[in-house]
């Protein structure tokens, strides 16, 4: 029987677009800083047993092995350390991963610290290395990158469903303006001092108005790309009970993958792995899941759901922190951890459940389009963000009680890959 | 000499450039044979699966594959026009990436949509891959046209 584990200490970076003022593992320390002395804990650093380093690509920084000067910087050798690296999903897989350090009683205290700088190269060079972690034999050379891949998975959803420009705007307005109240968040210039200047709330029609990137994705539907870090703290159930008064249990987590070409992977009449509360007579004519829904994404909501005992999620959770890569994954996404029928979840966003103030609010701190997208610490941060939800102190970390979820004793935290290559859920309790 | 960008904080500028040599293995018949007009790909004849772009190998029973010659006909399963892309292909925008769905294969296949208008441009519309005359080696060499 695998161990109990909680979260117990969490810390962010302000992000931005360019943080010139340090290097990257100078952020790192900035968050370590905050997860070790600004939670209400009782950890000493030397109470840390071994590290999990979060990060993505060698190409941004044009350095090999990064996990070591990292380690090294915070003070942590000679203890255990490991990299992990799944893309986008990066995060979401070392938090995965520092569960299972944990559970298992290799590491009695973990810290996971995940982070990108991605400032070093211009736009075009960065998203030409993201789109390098796509298949570079047949999907690169003919000029693909992501938003483009989405853009087709996209154009399929509103194919095989009806999916709108103007539902995924919604989706965007919501993240964006959640973000206006979160001090750590890149589009938030009133709070975070490192933010765009073009940032602050926007609208449906802002969203509509703004550029093509790749119809029908514009450019505000698209993540940012970001410089920051990311670090939480795990413990045994042992430790944490003695570290905070809140420990925040992980209770349940799950990991997926599918295919690279989001075209290899099956389009199967009637396939899709169901979830306890769905009926099959849903889905008898659905080909799944083609490349208007990610699999991934559902296998391991199903793994996570299965462990944590949830069989309605949208009713047993009460907050989501989701990959919103792009609005229209957002939407997908919904479909995927169950929220709603696969084909509906534009609706979703439309009736506003997915609100601050809704029913079952996603991205309050902002996600990947309003608060930060440094890839290997955006998982990182999803389950920071997590935590302080949970333990009910968001307010006093994001400067503003406006992003709390009241009452929130149930969460889950959604870490994302490729075009869902590789995808990770994870549940937190009170 | 190193240029500088930034005095404060100190920033500088370190460029950087590689070339790879990077072996097809045993999908290199994909690309030889369209030298000869041929878009030939692979199917596994114990799972019924035609894949495209090829694989020596069928992940479904990990048998080996025997190569096939597909026409290339098909329709478009879903389109978007790109206004924006990684850093190598700027100078082509604006242009169109396409899944199709070909005669003969199982798979999905990502190309680029070449046409006159692009606006016409429709999920469904019947496409034909062509071939380049000027090969690269690269998937690039073939693309979609619409086709009636
Ligand atoms: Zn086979």
């Amino acid at each position: 029987m695998p161990k109990k584990v909680a979260a117990v200490a969490g810390g962010l970076t302000y992000f931005s677009k360019a943080r010139k003022d340090k290097t990257q593992e100078e952020l790192a320390a900035e968050a370590a800083r905050m997860a070790l002395f600004e939670n209400d804990i009782n950890l000493a650093k030397d109470d840390i047993d071994g590290t999990i380093v979060s990060y993505f690509s060698d190409h941004f920084e044009d350095q090999l092995l990064f996990g070591s000067i990292i380690q090294d910087y915070l003070g942590f050798n000679p203890k255990p350390s490991v990299r992990i690296e799944g893309g986008g999903a990066t995060g979401g897989l070392a938090v995965r991963d520092a569960y299972a350090h944990v559970a298992s009683g290799l590491l009695d205290v973990a810290m996971v610290i995940g982070f990108e700088k991605m400032s070093e190269v211009n736009t075009a060079k960065g998203n030409e290395f993201i789109a390098l972690a796509s298949d570079t034999d047949w999907d690169f050379p003919i000029g693909g990158f992501y938003s483009g891949y989405y853009a087709l998975m996209a154009r399929r959803h509103m194919e095989e469903f009806g999916t709108t420009e103007e539902q995924m705007a919604m989706v965007a307005v919501k993240n964006r303006n959640n973000a206006q109240h979160n001090k750590f968040a890149q589009t938030n210039p009133k709070m975070n001092p490192f933010a765009m200047k073009d940032g602050g709330k926007i609208t449906v029609d802002d969203v509509l108005k703004s550029p093509y990137v790749s119809y029908p994705l514009k450019r505000l539907d698209i993540c940012l790309m970001s410089d920051g870090a990311a670090v939480l703290i795990l413990a045994s159930e042992e430790k944490a009970k003695k570290i905070t008064d809140t420990p925040i249990w992980i209770t349940g987590t799950g990991a997926g993958t599918d295919a690279m070409r989001a075209g290899d992977r099956p389009r199967t009449v009637a396939g899709v792995p169901m979830l306890p509360h769905e009926k099959k007579e849903w889905y008898k004519k659905l080909e799944y899941p083609g490349v208007h829904s990610f699999r991934a994404g559902r296998e391991s909501a199903r793994q996570a759901y299965k462990m944590a005992n949830i069989t309605n999620p949208l009713k047993q959770l009460d907050v989501i922190e989701l990959h919103d890569a792009y609005t229209s994954s957002e939407i997908q996404t919904y479909e995927d951890l169950g929220l709603t029928r696969y084909g509906q979840g534009g609706k979703l966003v439309e009736e506003g459940v997915t609100a601050i103030d809704g029913d079952l609010p996603v991205n309050p701190s902002g996600g990947l389009i309003g608060a930060m997208h440094a890839v290997g610490g955006t998982g990182v941060m999803q389950a920071v963000e997590m935590l302080w939800q949970l333990q009910g102190v968001s307010g006093k970390f994001h400067g503003s009680d406006k992003t709390q979820v009241k009452n929130a004793e149930r969460g889950l935290i959604h870490s994302h890959a490729g075009t869902g290559t590789y995808v990770t859920a994870t549940v937190m309790e009170r | 000499m190193t240029e500088v960008y930034s005095i404060d904080p100190l920033i500088i500028k370190t460029p950087y450039e590689i070339t790879y040599k990077h072996s097809y293995g045993k999908t290199s018949k994909f690309f030889t044979s369209l030298s000869s007009g041929k878009l030939m790909t692979t199917r596994c004849e114990h799972c019924k699966v035609t894949f495209l772009p090829p694989r020596a190998d069928c992940p479904n029973c990990l048998g080996e594959t025997k190569w096939i010659e597909i026409s290339g006909k098909g329709t478009i399963h879903t389109v978007t026009t790109l206004y924006f892309s990684g850093e190598r292909f700027l100078k082509d925008l604006p242009f169109q990436l396409v899944y199709v769905d070909l005669e003969g294969v199982d798979t999905l296949f990502l190309t680029r949509l070449k046409t006159k208008d692009m606006k016409k441009v429709e999920v469904g519309m019947k496409i034909k891959l062509r071939i380049s005359k000027e090969l690269e080696w690269r998937s690039s060499d073939v693309w979609a046209e619409p086709y009636e």
